[in-house]
């Protein structure tokens, strides 16, 4: 998969399961404010992730992750490491 | 004759506070510590500041030998002497969703809390029996009443200790030993200076988190002679969260 078709599962998916409107979603912004997650929320994150991408992130690596940008960066690499 | 009252985490926070209350008392508290020997001496001199006189003694609460050896050796070189009042006290938080929960951050806060009380309050009990007087307050948490997200592991310790106050409180009260638990919610603390005060504060009816010293009182009034006849209950001070 490239990264633009990586791009837009990501978006699709975290719109769905946290209720935003799409377009909001660019990649410098930030990703917990405008998905409004706090950390219990963070639960339904790893769901996604291990549904949908197949690897278990880790709480610190949410530390690391600031914007939509991070988030995709930090999938891809995970993506990349299990292949 | 002295009087003599154990805290277990008595070098900071809410346990360095019960000492110097228990001190104003007229108790000679023994203050417990494990690695800050710093905090424990500046709890001692606050104990003798407050009148009365203390001791700083060394163990860990989860070491079951080092705890067995310490006490026995403290009474057996305080012969005609008994600890009347014990206050179990000492805590640790590891954060965490069970999701990410390591087993060392499950086993160490059960260790400390729930084990701990076992560990101390099963070589004082006896002689609390014996003298026929005495008073145990296990400071316990609003997380271990409510449940608090990410924190089983520190909540699912706390509601065992209110369970093991309930049941040993049955087991000793004809012999004029009280057991009783004190639950803080959000006080300021080493414990909670991590915490975003003004957020949660918004949800707290008083608007304010409380003190140590607050604390300190309560416990203070579960270990006087008046209160024999208050034992099992778990007292909230929590400025009004709803339990």
């Amino acid at each position: 998969m490239d990264k633009i078709a990586l791009i837009k599962l990501i978006n699709e998916n975290l719109a769905e399961e946290f209720e935003v409107d799409v377009d909001t979603i660019t990649p410098e912004a930030h990703l917990m404010e405008t998905l409004d997650l706090d950390s219990l929320d963070l639960v339904d994150m790893v769901v996604l992730i291990e549904q949908n991408f197949h690897f278990t992130p880790k709480a610190a690596d949410f530390r690391e992750i600031a914007t939509f940008q991070d988030f995709y960066n930090f999938v891809e690499s995970k993506m990349n490491e299990a292949q | 004759m002295t009087k003599y009252a154990l805290v277990t985490g008595g070098s900071r926070g809410i346990g360095r506070a019960i000492c110097i209350r228990l001190a104003s008392m007229g108790y000679h508290v023994l203050i417990n510590y494990h690695n800050t020997l710093q905090g424990a001496e500046q709890t001692l001199a606050a104990v003798r500041n407050a009148g009365s006189n203390g001791e700083m003694i060394r163990f860990d609460v989860t070491d079951r030998g080092a705890v067995d050896a310490v006490l026995n050796e403290w009474a057996a070189n305080h012969p005609d002497a008994y600890i009347e009042v014990l206050v179990n006290n000492a805590g640790i938080r590891k954060d965490n969703l069970m999701l990410w929960m390591e087993p060392e951050e499950w086993d160490s806060v059960v260790n400390v809390s729930l084990n701990g009380f076992y560990n101390i309050t099963r070589l004082l009990v006896k002689n609390m029996l014996i003298k026929r007087f005495g008073r145990i307050v296990n400071i316990v948490s609003l997380s271990g009443i409510k449940g608090m997200p990410g924190q089983t592991n520190y909540s699912a310790s706390k509601a065992g200790v209110i369970a093991g106050t309930k049941a040993l409180a049955q087991e000793v009260a004809k012999k004029g030993v009280t057991v009783n638990a004190v639950a803080p919610g959000f006080i300021k603390s080493d414990m909670t200076q991590d915490l975003d005060e003004n957020e949660l504060k918004k949800m707290i009816p008083c608007g304010r988190f409380g003190t140590a010293e607050e604390v300190a009182f309560l416990v203070g009034f579960l270990v006087s002679k008046e209160a024999g006849y208050i034992t099992g209950e778990v007292i909230s001070i929590n400025g009004g969260i709803y339990t």
